[in-house]
Formats: C-alpha cells, structure tokens, sequence
C-alpha cells in the first residue's frame, strides 16, 4: 500500500533564497566581491569629485562614526520608527482587509470600483496637505502618508490573491459543511491567497521605509527629515550616512519578514 | 471501523435536463436524465468527452442548477453542496495549506463539529483506511496523484456522508495506481456501505467497479441503457464475461 509515494526530500531553496539557517558560502563570497568592487568603484569616481558632490567612502564612514557617536543616528531613527510602524501596520491592516473584502465580494467591488480607481493615482505625498490638516506636523501626520502607501500595495496584492482562488476550493469547503461567506473567507480564501498577500505585505514594508524620508518633508523629525535638511548644508556624506542607515534597517526588517515568510508558507 | 452504517441513501435523478446559451444558439447538454441509486449501491456513470456526465456531476453535487428536473437524496432536494454529499474530483482539490491530517480533519472541524481526541482518532482511522499512515504530517505537495486522490477520498468519507460523489477520481493516474486504487475503493465501499456514484470514461472500470452502469450518449447528453453487472468480485479483466460487458456498454456509447 502506498508504494507509489514520491521521494520525500526536503524543501528545496529553488529560488535562490538563502536557508533559513546557514549561509551560502558561494553565494555570501560572491557577493563580497560585488560590495567589494562597489565601494572600489565609488572611491576611484570619488577621487576626481569635489566632497559635496561625491564623497569618498573614507569620508562617508568618518561621519557615520560622528552621527553616531553624537547619537544623532539613533535620535532620528528612533523618531522615524514612531510613524514607520503604526503607518505600516495600520496601512497593511486596513489594505489586506479591504483587499480581500472588495476580492470576494462583487457586489461591494461594483460599489466602490469607481472610487478606488479615481483615488488609486493619487499619490502619497499629494495628501500631505490633509496630513497636516487632519493630524498636524507630527507623527501621526506622517504615519498617515506612510499607511496610505503602504495601503493601495496591500490592498492590490490581496484583491488579486483572493480573486484567484480557485472556486473548486470552495465548492469542496462547502460540501464539508462550510456555509457563511465569512467561515469561507477564515478557512479557504485567506490561506488560500497568503503567498500573495505576504508577498504584498512584504513590498509595502520596503514602500514605508522610502515613505519614511517623503513623509517627513513637511517637518516631521526623523531620518527623512535629518537627510533634507544635510541636503541642504551640501553635507553629502551625512545624507549618505543616513541613507545607508535606512538600507541597512530596510534589509534587517526585510529579512526578519523572510524568515516568517518562509515559515507561515512552508506547504508551498 | 466506527464508520455509521447510516450511510445508505437513495438518490433520485427525476428530468434533468441542462441547456447552455452559447454562440451557435443553445447547446442542449443534457436531455430528460433519469435514474435512481438505492441505499449502498455503487453505481457507474459512462459516457464519451461531451455527453454531460460532468455537468451531470456538477447538478448532483448541488454545483450547478438543472435546467429542468431535480435530484434528490434521501427525499430532499438537492440546491447546494452539502455535507450529506462527500465530492471527490479528479483534480483532487486538496487545500495545499493544510497537512494530510488537515485536510481530513477539515469536514470533521466544520461539518461534524467534532474536535479534540476525538476528532484525532476519527482521522487515525480514517488514514489507515485509505493506508497513508506515515505520511499526517505531510504536506499535498509532497504527494504523488494516488496518495491525493487517497486524501480526497478520505477527507470526502470524514463527515460520514449519505452519498459519494466522485468525478472520474482516478483519471490523473497512472494505470497501476488507478487498478489498486478501484481495488481499495470496492474494499472500503464494502467496509462502510456507502452509497457511491462514480463518474466515468473509462469502460473497463465502470466494468471493474459497479453493480449497474448507467451508458451515456451524447448530442444531446442522455442515457442510452442502464446495464447491471451481474459478475461476481473481484472481477478480473481477462474473463469471458466481464469482455462482452465491455463490447456490450462500448457499442451502446459508439452508437
């Protein structure tokens, strides 16, 4: 019995995603190398440049060590978080939700089709004028910019997961005794479209973080802030300093959702 | 097995007929379809592609509405799927998500409201009826056809349905899989006593599993005869008998 059972074997990294644990070693050398030959090639440009048009590495690194050691980094890091993360968590909530809802209901998609697509082409920073208006200059004033960004990738990246849900899969879930559209929704159309709502959630992480620096235009403190205002002083290697610290936050946050990523989808 | 032997049911397929509006006009896909399955019967539906056995299906299983007529199982009328029903397709439909216990456990969580230890065991046994013990915790994609199609099956017997509906179950196989998976069908069609309606193309396993064959023909899609087989089992591909039941359903669908 059961003879005809494929081979097991464990799931494989087939897109070229690194394991969960243990780096590539081929991978991680040649990357090296790509970084390596990066910086070489800004330092060579750099050394026929004035510093306030493009600063060599050496110089970028010498104000990094005086951001930081200021604790400036932290200082505007820390306020950046404080309207990353509820615009991004309140964004995504509010864009998966609508995403699966107007996915799965057609009377309520008919509803508010003309409105998403007359209000989808605005962008973000077109409403800062209503952040300030309705929240003030402050971090709810920027978390709003970043939610609305982060909103519309979430809310399309769900709409598409549920809408290709196979009806098969539902038709089975109600022969076993599923019946209200909500129940369907918990037990099929949510599992069923995860891949592409996590995949959403994943792109609208990375939108918030350049959001961050937008956001924070009309005076908001933060990171953003902090690297118009170097901008401004022709101070180069401190806009690149921060630019590197919103990379490397960017990447550490990118990583972390990998990994659940991976976990939550492990079936695929 | 703790299987209920309520399972015997009776459907009753009064009038069906099925018309599509399509570019040519209206294409009758199914004209006055009548039958009727007793109580643990297991009985075939065979036909050519396009004679309708799966828009048939689809009005059996409460998927699509007929035309005119009705089905009815135990009496009532069947409008929507239902849990008297345990549907197997070919494709198998698993939820990818969700683990070999998972998906058997699925109707069981939904349908039956059954949970805890109890649930545990209803899905124990249930896995080692359709032999997938070793494999629980595995997830559909690392199955072959057979062991899904043996999933289905056993998530479609967990809520302990009137009637099983299956829609060419074993078409996607391969042939060595398909004759081991009919012979574990007849064993557990006769372990629990299920009602089964099976559709499908394949002649030699309408032959192999039912006790009446209902031949269909098509343009429109209707019955031409129903046949019993009146052979005992297991039935064996090579004898006399089991050859001229075959000729006799193939030169009724060909005529």
């Amino acid at each position: 019995m059961a003879t005809d059972v494929q081979q097991e074997h464990a799931p494989t990294t087939n897109d070229g995603e690194l394991p969960v644990l243990g780096i590539d070693r081929r991978r991680a050398g040649l990357g090296t190398v790509g970084l390596a030959g990066f910086i070489g090639v800004w330092w060579l440009a750099a050394l026929f440049q004035p510093a306030y048009v493009l600063p060599s590495p050496a110089v970028v690194a010498e104000a990094a060590v005086a951001e930081f050691a200021s604790g400036e980094v932290l200082i505007a890091l820390g306020q950046s978080i404080q309207h990353w993360i509820p615009g991004t968590i309140i964004g995504t909530t509010l864009g998966v939700a609508a995403g699966v809802a107007l996915g799965w209901s057609s009377l309520l998609d008919d509803i508010s089709s003309p409105v998403v697509r007359t209000l989808r082409p605005v962008p973000p920073l077109a409403l800062i004028g209503f952040a300030i208006a309705w929240f003030g200059i402050n971090h709810a004033g920027a978390a709003f910019i970043i939610a609305i960004g982060a909103f519309w990738i979430n809310f399309y990246a769900s709409y598409g997961g549920v809408e290709g849900v196979s009806d098969d899969l539902l038709d089975v879930a109600r022969s076993l005794g599923v019946d209200s559209d909500l129940a369907l929704i918990k037990t099929v159309v949510i599992p069923a479209a995860s891949p592409e709502i996590m995949t959403g959630i994943r792109t609208g992480i990375g939108r918030c973080w350049m959001l961050v620096v937008a956001a924070e235009i009309f005076g908001v403190p933060g990171i953003g802030r902090r690297i118009l205002r170097a901008s401004n002083n022709l101070q180069v290697d401190v806009v690149i300093t921060y630019i590197l610290v919103l990379s490397v936050m960017f990447l550490l946050v990118d990583t972390a959702y990998r990994a659940v990523q991976r976990r939550v989808l492990v079936w695929r | 097995m703790a299987m209920s032997d309520g399972g015997g049911s009776s459907v009753q397929v009064s009038g069906v007929s099925k018309q599509y509006a399509s570019e040519q006009g209206t294409v009758q896909a199914l004209a006055d379809v009548n039958f009727q399955v007793d109580s643990g019967e297991l009985v075939c539906i065979v036909g050519p592609s396009g004679c309708g056995k799966t828009t048939l299906f689809r009005i059996l299983a409460g998927l699509e509405p007929a035309t005119r007529g009705e089905v009815t199982l135990n009496g009532s009328v069947v409008t929507e799927p239902t849990p008297n029903m345990g549907i197997v397709f070919q494709e198998y439909h698993l939820f990818p998500w969700r683990t070999v216990r998972g998906n058997i456990a699925f109707g069981l969580e939904k349908a039956v409201g059954l949970d805890g230890t109890d649930r545990d065991q209803r899905v124990q046994q249930l896995v080692d009826l359709v032999g997938l013990a070793g494999f629980e915790d595995s997830y559909p994609k690392s199955l072959s056809g057979g062991m899904k199609q043996r999933v289905a099956l056993a998530r479609a017997l967990a809520i302990d349905p009137a009637l099983l509906l299956m829609d060419e179950p074993f078409g996607a196989v391969d042939a060595q899989t398909r004759e081991r998976l009919q012979a574990e069908l007849l064993d557990i069609w006769q372990e629990t006593g299920k009602t089964i309606l099976f559709v499908t193309h394949d002649v030699e396993e309408a032959v192999t599993l039912a006790d009446r064959v209902v031949v269909m023909g098509r343009d429109p899609g209707q019955i031409r005869e129903i046949v019993s087989v009146d052979l005992d089992r297991p039935r064996s591909r090579g004898d006399a008998a089991f050859g001229s039941y075959s000729e006799k359903i193939r030169s009724l669908i060909e005529n």
